[in-house]
C-alpha cells in the first residue's frame, strides 16, 4: 500500500498540516478558550488577571433577565424564519419544476437577494420600513389597508417582524436552489404510479415528493437552525437592539455585553450556553427524522 | 490554472508591498487620533483638511493619522483597544468618560509628565480644565464646551400662535399645540428627543428641580427617585404618550431630517447644530432660546471634549498635537464649524465673536454635569432602560426611578 | 382530453404568474435602492414618498461623492485584498485535505473528518470573544492582512467537505496508474486530482468569495483605522452617524458594492446550482 512509503506518509502529513494549523488555531482553540473564558471573572478592569470564578457567569447569564429576552427573541426568530424559508423555497422551487421556458431566470431573479450582502439588505429594509417609509404610505395612503403609519421599527415584535422578514426573503433563495436540484432526483415513475392510484395533486406532494426529499429537508433544517441562531447583522442595523434590548438577539446581546461593558466572562458563557443548546438541537433534529425512516 | 497562479502571486505582491511601504518611511513618526466629528461634517473637514495638514507642516516628521468613530461606538472602541494593545496615541474624549478612561488606568497624567504643563493648560479656560481633574491630577487638555439650547421652528410656532415657552408649565402647553398633523395630513410633534440616555432627560430633571445623586456621587436612593425627579421624568413621558414627544425610536425620521422638513417644532441641541442645518436645510427658520425654567431654573447638561494621551503614546509627538488642537489657530477654525473654543486667546477673536455663541455660552453658566463617576456609562445604559419602561407604560416612573436607584446605589459604592 | 390541456395550460398561466409575483417582491426592495441612490439627498422626506424619483430629480451627485469625496476605492480594494486572498489560500489548504480525508481513508482521516463537520454546529459568531483576545496576542488587530486566517478558518470545514465529495468520485484506477509509474503522494495531488476535482474548487470558491466580500461583525471588531475597512464596514459607517443619515450615499456606495457580486453571480451561476446541491442532496 502507498501510505506504508516513509516518504509519503510525510508527504500526507505535508498536505494535511498547513489546513490543520489555521483550523486548529483560529477555529479550535477559540472553542476551547471560549469554554475557559467562560469560568473566568474577565471585565475590562481584570482583563491582565483573569480569576477563576467557577460557575459564576452561568448564574449571572441565567439571572439576567435580558438573557431570557433575547433568548426567547431567537427562538422566535428561528422558528418563524426557517419554516418560511422552506415552505416558500420549496414553493418556488415545485413551481419551478413544472416549467419549461425562463427558468432559469427566474432561478438567477430569484437567487439575488441571497448574494445581497447582509449589511446592504438590512439598510434596505430599514429605509423601507421606517415609520415614514414607503411601505407605510403604500399600506395607508394607496392600499388604504391601515389607518396610519406602524411603527415596524419601534417595538419589540414588529421590529423583529422586520427582521425576520429580511431574513426569509434573504433565504428563500438558497432554500429554492437545493429543493429544485431535489425534486429534479425524485424518480417520475412514482408520480405515475401515484396517479394511477388516483392521487390528487396535493397527496402526490405528500406521499411522494415530501418522503423523497427528506434527506433535503433535514440538511436543510439543520443549516437554517444554525443560520438562524446566528442572527446579528440585521439585528444591528435594523434596529440596533432598540428598545431597551427588547430587539437584540443571542448574539447582538452577547456581543453588546462583551464590546461595550467588557463582561467577556459573561459573553462567553451565554456563546457556550448556545453553541451547546445549537448542537443538542441538531441532534434531535436528526434523530427525528431518522426515525421516520424506520 | 496558471492565471490563478499569476493572480495570486500579484496579490501577494501587493500585500507585501504594503505591509513593507510603512517600514521604509521609519524616519517619521504616526500619531495615531481618534475622534467622533463625523465621517461628512464640517468639523472633519476641517480637521482633515486644515487642522492635519497645518499641524504636519510644522512639525515635520509626524504624520497625523485620524481616525472617525461614532460617538457610543469610539468609548467602546477605547475601552476594548485598552485590552489589546491597541490604543490609539491620542483621542478627543467626551468630557462624561474620563473618569472611567482613568479609572483603567490608560491615560497619561499630563501635570506629571509634561515639564510645561501650566504654560498649555494655562491658555485654557479653568472651568473647563476642571473637567480633566480626577484625584488631583489633570488627565486631559480641555478641547470644546458646549451645552444644548432649544432650537425652534418660527414659522411653525407663527400657524399656531405658540409663544416660545420659558417655563415648563408652557412648554408641556406649547408642545401639546405644537403637535398633531400637517397639511398633508403627515403627523408632526412638537419635540424630538434623540435618546433617552443622560445627555437627553437631565436637563428636565434638573430644571424640574430634580438630581441624580448626592453632591458627593455615592448614593442614587432619595435623588433619582425623589418626588421632583419623578415628576420630570413623568411629565416628559405623558407628552410621549400624547404623541408630543418623538425622535428616540428606530423608526423615527432623524432629528435634523424632522426639524428641517418641518416635522419637530423645537428641540434641544448643540451649537454644531446651526452648522449641521445651514448645509443640509439651508431654508427652515428657526430661532433660539434657553431650556424653559422649572422649579430648578433653566438649567442644561453641561457637554464638551476634552483631549486626552493614552499611556500607550508617543508622548513628544501625541503632546505636540494636543497642543496644536487647543492652540488658539486649531480653536479659531474649529469655531467656524460649531465647536465653541475654551482657548482664552480664540474665545477672544473675531470669529468667535461673529458666530454668536451668546446663548450657548450663558447656557453654560447655569449647565451642570453628568455625574463624573467612573461607573457612567453603565449608570447611563441603566437610565435608558428605565426611561423606555416608563414611556411605553410598563412601569410607572415611580416604580421605574425606585428600581434605578437601588441599582445605581450599587454601582456608586 | 381537450378538458384536460386546458387545465394544464391554466395551470401554467397560474405558475407563471406566482413566479412572476415573486420576482416583483425579490427585485423591489433592489430597485427602490437603486432609485435612491439616484435622488438628491434633501428629496429623502418628500412628500408623497415616491418609488422613482422625477425625472428632472435624477442625479448622479452621489457616486460623485462616493467616488470622489470618500475612500471608496481603498476600501474597495481592500475588500479585494481580503477576498481574493482567503479564497486562493482556502482552496489550497481546503483542497490538500479534501484529497487526504477522501483518498486515504483511516480511522484517523475518518475521526478527524466527522470533528471538522462537527465544528460547523457552531456560529461563527459565537466565537467572537476568544478570537478577538487571539488576535489581539497575535497583534492582528486592525491589520487588514489579520482578518484572512479567520476567514480561511471559518470556510475551511465547508470548503473541505464540499471538495472532498468529488476527490471521492476520482477513480480509483487513475491514482493506481499513477502509483505504479512510481509518482508519490505530492505528484498525484497536483497532477492528478488538482485538475479533476478544479470544478469544486471553483464553486467553493464563489462562497468563499462572497462569505470574505460580505462578513462585517468581525471586520467591524478588529479593524479601526478608515483606510483599512472593508467595504461592508465603510458603509454602516455612513449610516447613522449624528442625527441624519445620507441615504443617498449609503446606497450609491451599496449599489457600487454589489455590481461586482451581482456579475460574478451571474456568470458563474453554473458552479453555484453545482455547489449548493452537491452539499444537499447527499444530505
Amino acid at each position: 500500500m502507498i501510505t506504508k512509503s516513509r516518504i509519503n506518509r510525510a508527504q500526507i502529513m505535508g498536505l494535511l498540516l498547513p489546513g490543520l494549523l489555521i483550523f486548529g488555531m483560529f477555529t479550535v482553540y477559540p472553542i476551547i478558550r471560549l469554554f475557559w473564558m467562560s469560568l473566568c471573572d474577565m471585565s475590562f478592569s481584570s482583563m491582565l488577571i483573569q480569576p477563576f470564578a467557577g460557575i459564576m457567569n452561568y448564574q449571572e447569564v441565567f439571572n439576567d433577565s435580558t438573557f431570557w429576552t433575547v433568548f426567547v427573541n431567537s427562538i422566535v426568530y428561528t422558528l418563524v424564519t426557517v419554516p418560511g424559508q422552506m415552505a416558500l423555497g420549496l414553493f418556488i422551487a415545485i413551481l419551478l419544476n413544472g416549467i419549461k421556458r425562463f427558468s432559469v431566470t427566474f432561478r438567477v431573479i430569484n437567487y439575488l437577494p441571497v448574494v445581497t450582502s447582509w449589511v446592504i439588505a438590512s439598510l434596505v429594509f430599514r429605509y423601507i420600513f421606517n415609520t415614514e417609509g414607503l411601505l407605510n404610505y403604500f399600506l395607508w395612503k394607496i392600499l388604504d389597508v391601515t389607518s396610519g403609519n406602524i411603527r415596524w421599527l419601534n417595538t419589540r415584535w414588529s421590529g423583529l417582524s422586520v427582521a425576520m422578514i429580511l431574513g426569509i426573503w434573504k433565504g428563500i433563495g438558497w432554500n429554492m436552489v437545493i429543493f429544485l436540484a431535489a425534486l429534479q432526483q425524485v424518480p417520475q415513475d412514482l408520480y405515475e404510479a401515484a396517479e394511477i392510484d388516483g392521487c390528487g395533486a396535493w397527496k402526490k406532494f405528500v406521499n411522494v415528493t415530501l418522503p423523497a426529499i427528506r434527506g433535503t429537508i433535514l440538511f436543510a433544517l439543520i443549516e437554517l437552525t444554525i443560520g438562524g441562531f446566528n442572527v446579528f447583522t440585521s439585528i444591528k442595523m435594523i434596529t440596533g437592539g432598540k428598545p431597551a434590548h427588547q430587539t437584540d438577539t443571542l448574539l447582538t446581546w452577547m456581543y453588546y455585553k462583551a464590546f461595550s461593558t467588557g463582561k467577556f466572562g459573561y459573553a462567553a458563557a451565554l456563546s457556550f450556553v448556545m453553541a451547546l443548546s445549537l448542537g443538542l438541537l441538531a441532534i434531535v433534529q436528526f434523530r427525528m427524522m431518522r426515525n421516520k425512516d424506520a | 490554472m496558471r492565471t490563478l497562479t499569476r493572480i495570486l502571486a500579484v496579490m501577494l505582491a501587493c500585500m507585501m508591498l504594503t505591509a513593507i511601504c510603512p517600514a521604509m518611511a521609519e524616519e517619521t513618526v504616526t500619531i495615531n487620533f481618534w475622534h467622533h466629528y463625523s465621517a461628512q461634517s464640517a468639523e472633519n473637514e476641517t480637521l482633515m483638511n486644515v487642522l492635519i495638514p497645518a499641524f504636519e507642516a510644522e512639525n515635520p516628521g509626524i504624520k497625523v493619522n485620524a481616525v472617525s468613530h461614532e460617538w457610543a461606538e469610539l468609548h467602546d472602541k477605547v475601552l476594548v483597544s485598552a485590552n489589546s494593545n491597541a490604543l490609539p496615541d491620542v483621542a478627543r474624549c467626551d468630557i462624561a468618560w474620563l473618569p472611567e478612561f482613568q479609572k483603567m488606568g490608560i491615560l497619561v497624567a499630563l501635570d506629571e509628565e509634561m515639564a510645561d504643563f501650566t504654560d498649555v493648560s494655562g491658555q485654557l479656560l479653568d472651568s473647563a480644565m476642571s473637567t480633566a481633574v480626577i484625584g488631583g491630577h489633570y488627565y486631559a487638555l480641555a478641547l470644546n464646551t458646549n451645552s444644548k439650547i432649544v432650537f425652534y421652528n418660527t414659522a411653525m410656532l407663527e400657524a399656531a400662535d405658540v409663544k416660545v415657552p420659558t417655563t415648563m408649565d408652557e412648554w408641556v402647553e406649547a408642545i401639546k399645540k405644537l403637535s398633531g398633523e400637517n397639511a398633508n395630513g403627515q403627523q408632526v410633534w412638537g419635540w424630538n428627543e434623540p435618546a433617552l440616555a443622560g445627555w437627553n432627560i437631565c436637563p428636565f430633571i434638573w430644571s424640574f428641580g430634580g438630581s441624580l445623586t448626592n453632591e458627593d456621587q455615592t448614593a442614587a436612593t432619595g435623588y433619582i427617585n425623589s418626588p421632583a425627579t419623578v415628576k420630570a421624568i413623568e411629565t416628559f413621558a405623558e407628552l410621549v404618550k400624547a404623541g408630543g414627544i418623538t425622535g428616540f425610536n428606530a423608526g423615527d425620521i432623524p432629528m435634523t431630517d424632522g426639524f428641517g422638513t418641518g416635522r419637530y417644532a423645537m428641540m434641544l441641541e448643540g451649537p454644531w447644530k446651526s452648522a449641521e442645518l445651514a448645509g443640509a436645510y439651508p431654508d427652515v427658520a428657526y430661532g433660539t432660546a434657553p431650556i424653559p425654567a422649572g422649579e430648578g431654573g433653566s438649567i442644561s447638561v453641561l457637554g464638551g471634549e476634552d483631549i486626552a494621551m493614552f499611556n500607550s503614546a508617543n508622548k513628544e509627538a501625541a503632546w505636540k498635537f494636543m497642543q496644536f488642537m487647543t492652540s488658539e489657530y486649531a480653536e479659531t477654525e474649529m469655531a467656524k464649524c460649531g465647536q465653541i473654543p475654551v482657548n482664552k486667546a480664540a474665545l477672544e477673536s473675531e470669529t468667535v465673536k461673529a458666530a454668536d455663541y451668546a446663548p450657548f455660552i450663558e447656557a453654560i453658566q447655569t449647565a451642570k454635569a453628568r455625574p463624573t463617576v467612573a461607573a457612567w456609562s453603565e449608570m447611563d445604559n441603566d437610565l435608558q432602560v428605565a426611561m423606555n419602561a416608563v414611556v411605553t407604560g410598563e412601569k410607572t416612573a415611580q416604580e421605574a426611578m425606585d428600581e434605578l436607584a437601588a441599582a445605581w446605589d450599587l454601582l456608586l459604592k | 382530453m381537450k378538458s384536460k390541456n386546458a387545465a394544464k395550460i391554466r395551470a401554467a398561466v397560474v405558475r407563471y404568474l406566482l413566479l412572476a409575483l415573486g420576482t416583483v417582491i425579490f427585485t423591489l426592495p433592489m430597485i427602490y435602492m437603486i432609485s435612491t441612490s439616484l435622488r438628491p439627498n434633501g428629496a429623502l422626506y418628500e412628500y408623497p414618498p415616491r418609488f422613482f424619483p422625477k425625472w428632472e430629480a435624477l442625479t448622479l451627485e452621489n457616486y460623485d461623492y462616493i467616488l470622489h469625496q470618500s475612500k471608496f476605492y481603498l476600501n474597495f480594494l481592500n475588500s479585494v485584498i481580503a477576498s481574493v486572498s482567503t479564497i486562493a489560500l482556502a482552496a489550497a489548504v481546503g483542497s490538500a485535505m479534501a484529497f487526504v480525508l477522501g483518498k486515504f481513508k483511516s480511522k484517523g482521516t475518518n475521526l478527524l473528518f466527522a470533528f471538522i463537520i462537527i465544528t460547523m454546529i457552531i456560529p461563527g459568531t459565537t466565537m467572537i470573544v476568544p478570537q478577538f483576545e487571539l488576535a489581539t496576542k497575535l497583534g492582528m488587530v486592525n491589520k487588514l492582512w489579520g482578518l484572512i486566517p479567520f476567514y480561511v478558518a471559518w470556510v475551511i470545514p465547508f470548503s473541505t467537505f464540499m471538495i472532498k465529495g468529488f476527490m471521492e468520485n476520482i477513480p480509483g484506477e487513475i491514482m493506481e496508474a499513477a502509483w505504479i509509474d512510481g509518482a508519490d503522494v505530492w505528484t498525484v495531488y497536483a497532477k492528478i486530482a488538482l485538475p479533476l476535482a478544479s470544478p469544486a474548487i471553483a464553486s467553493v470558491s464563489i462562497f468563499n468569495f462572497l462569505t470574505a466580500w460580505e462578513e462585517y461583525p468581525w471586520a467591524n471588531t478588529v479593524i479601526n483605522d478608515n483606510s483599512k475597512r472593508t467595504l461592508p464596514i465603510a458603509i454602516a459607517g455612513f449610516f447613522g452617524q449624528h442625527q441624519f443619515t445620507q441615504w443617498g450615499y449609503v446606497f450609491a456606495m451599496s449599489v457600487l458594492t454589489l455590481i461586482p457580486v451581482v456579475l460574478i453571480f451571474i456568470l458563474c451561476q453554473k458552479f453555484f446550482v453545482q455547489g449548493l446541491t452537491a452539499g444537499s442532496v447527499k444530505g
